[in-house]
């Protein structure tokens, strides 16, 4: 069943780019990069138990290496392979100290480095400066230059990879010891699990997919500035993991459809005449309020667990019906 | 494999928990820790283990030392720990939950992992075949594919038992694997500890209940106040005075503790058969 799930939702999304309108195009592009960007979010949330309020440092690391590289003459596509690796280089810069640090401490250390990372960018001019870095190339697959549709084909295939990736991490021996050192750190180190490493692997891990998402979106809008990389950008990745559901491969999907189809509904609520200037984003920011409290007050595990439940309750109630099994 | 402690120490706040505590513990054999609560049984099976550092002393296996290092790095040297509290991981099938216990004899990696290399599928069959191995062995294969919070308390335990020896151990530690256990469960355990023991391992119990340490140990060492004060058979450290001391001296728990739970120390219980 979840595979005909799986199966109809990317012949749907796919068939999706040539028949959506430009302006909701865009939407759709940026909405699969969020996604592949929240896939990496949730695996270091959901089975490593880290929370990084820096991940779109990461996104803009690989857009700011894609964009740079291609700028100076570096075939495109070559450019795109280089980014997540760049993210992912600096990720294990910087995760070895960071990652000591627990809980809202990493939180926090994430959060500073992004701005670091923002206030260097604006003044870095080989990187453009706070005006930004201009005039990237467009992306180049096998000589076709891709126009717009071509970036949500594009951005659709980064997105299955990250999927692909995180389910095979998560189904493997390294997965499990992930979800084990989760739960319980004592036991999972006794049973040989060397559970620095493997945060520190789960980090560098999700910076690669926030850059290989970077990288896309440097090519797609051929133009960074630090003002496409905010503080809020990181804050959104964090609450699409939240609301979709920490600890399940569907739903960084989940979530980053459902904030950013209502962020979208909002804005175009905002922008409606008569509306004050700053109606756009205080709607935002309202937005990711509103939606963390009730997800956190209602839905705890996020939609995707909430909806499994729904589902199973069903099987728990046909299992009780069993003779009840003792213990050997 | 032999367990070698060398003059270990571990102080709290300037307390001394453990105080040069040595032992050895040849290869094969069943040795056995007793002492009344606070005595450092927990501590030392931590300094043993790596939860814990030795604020000086020694800790070696087959002559190798191994006290600087991390309890992960102990498991790949072949300790094999069952925790006192029942350490499960929730969110993980029993299944899964034994399969992790195979880290220390494994090596794929997240790269392995991610790409799906040969590697992973022929550690994954080989981990899976044992895990049901070791879920058959210590009775829960009815339970493999049960979330691990849904097992009853025994089985918890049994399920700690089950995924440190998936890790192949060559040292076995123990830490009062009997505790909260029914009649019938504890029997089935002293069996399963009689035949790992003839198999050749290495086990080290901590033990509450010194009844059921008794007729199971080949030799138990007795520690108070963190340190040793006997060691010898078990019929020599029951007749022992400085143990029986330690067991009825003011700095312990009555002898006969009225409506305390089953597995609490009684020497009468020591004395029975």
């Amino acid at each position: 069943m979840t595979r005909w799930a799986l199966l109809a939702a990317g012949v749907a999304t796919l068939a999706l780019p040539p028949i959506l309108p430009e302006r909701y195009l865009a939407t759709f592009v940026l909405l699969l990069l969020a996604a592949t960007v929240t896939v990496g979010v949730s695996l270091l949330m959901g089975y490593a138990g880290q929370v990084s309020l820096g991940q779109a440092s990461f996104y803009a690391i690989g857009a700011y290496a894609a964009g740079l590289l291609s700028v100076h003459g570096v075939p495109s596509l070559i450019a795109l392979a280089v980014a997540p690796v760049v993210a992912a280089v600096a990720a294990v810069l910087l995760g070895a100290p960071l990652l000591r640090l627990r809980g809202h401490h990493l939180a926090f250390a994430t959060l500073a480095v992004q701005l670091i990372l923002l206030s260097v960018l604006a003044q870095a001019d080989w990187a453009g400066g706070a005006i930004g870095l201009q005039g990237i190339p467009r992306l180049t697959v096998l000589g076709v230059e891709l126009r717009d549709v071509g970036y949500a084909y594009a951005a659709w295939v980064v997105l299955a990879v990250a999927l692909l990736i995180s389910r095979n991490v998560i189904e493997s021996r390294a997965g499990r010891g992930l979800r084990a050192a989760a739960t319980s750190e004592t036991a999972a180190a006794a049973s040989g699990v060397a559970i620095g490493r493997y945060r520190l692997a789960v980090f560098t891990l999700s910076a690669a997919m926030a850059g290989l998402a970077g990288g896309v979106y440097a090519f797609y809008l051929g133009y960074l500035s630090p003002g496409s990389f905010p503080v809020l950008l990181s804050i959104e990745f964090v609450v699409m993991a939240v609301v979709g559901g920490l600890g399940t491969i569907a739903g960084p999907v989940v979530g980053a459809a459902v904030i950013t189809v209502l962020v979208q509904v909002l804005n175009t609520l905002g922008t409606q005449p008569g509306m004050p200037d700053y109606a756009p984003s205080v709607l935002s920011y309202a937005v990711y309020a509103l939606v963390l409290i009730v997800c956190v007050l209602y839905l705890p595990r996020g939609l995707v667990p909430a909806l499994d439940r729904l589902r199973a309750t069903r099987i728990t109630v046909a299992e009780r019906a069993d003779p009840a099994r003792t213990g050997p | 494999m032999k367990l070698t402690v060398d003059n270990v120490s571990r102080a709290f706040g300037g307390v001394y928990a453990v105080r040069d505590v040595s032992l050895t513990v040849p290869s094969g054999e069943l040795r056995a820790i007793i002492g009344p609560n606070g005595a450092g049984k927990s501590t030392l099976f931590a300094l043993i283990g790596g939860q814990l550092a030795a604020d000086h002393g020694t800790v070696a296996l087959d002559g190798q030392p191994v006290e600087r290092l991390p309890a992960h790095r102990r498991a790949r040297h072949g300790i094999g720990v069952v925790f006192q509290a029942a350490r499960t991981f929730p969110g993980l099938t029993a299944l899964e939950n034994v399969m992790v216990g195979a880290h220390a004899t494994t090596r794929a990696g997240f790269l392995t992992a991610a790409l799906r290399l040969p590697r992973h599928h022929r550690e994954e069959r080989l981990i899976r075949e044992r895990a049901l191995t070791c879920l058959d062995r210590t009775g829960l294969a009815d339970w493999a594919h049960r979330p691990a919070e849904e097992l009853p308390l025994g089985q918890q335990r049994a399920l700690q038992l089950a995924r440190a020896l998936c890790g192949r151990p060559r040292l076995l530690l123990l830490d009062e694997p009997a505790s909260g256990l029914r009649a019938a469960e504890r029997e089935h355990l002293a069996t399963l500890i009689t035949g790992l023991r003839a198999e050749g391992l290495t086990i080290l119990l901590v033990e509450h209940d010194v009844a059921f340490v008794m007729r199971l140990a080949d030799r138990v060492t007795v520690l108070d106040l963190g340190r040793v004060i006997a060691e010898g058979t078990p019929a020599e450290v029951r007749a022992d005075p400085r143990v029986i001391a330690a067991y009825l001296g003011p700095s312990t728990e009555p002898p006969t503790p009225a409506p305390a739970p089953a597995s609490a120390p009684a020497p009468a219980e020591g004395a029975g058969p």
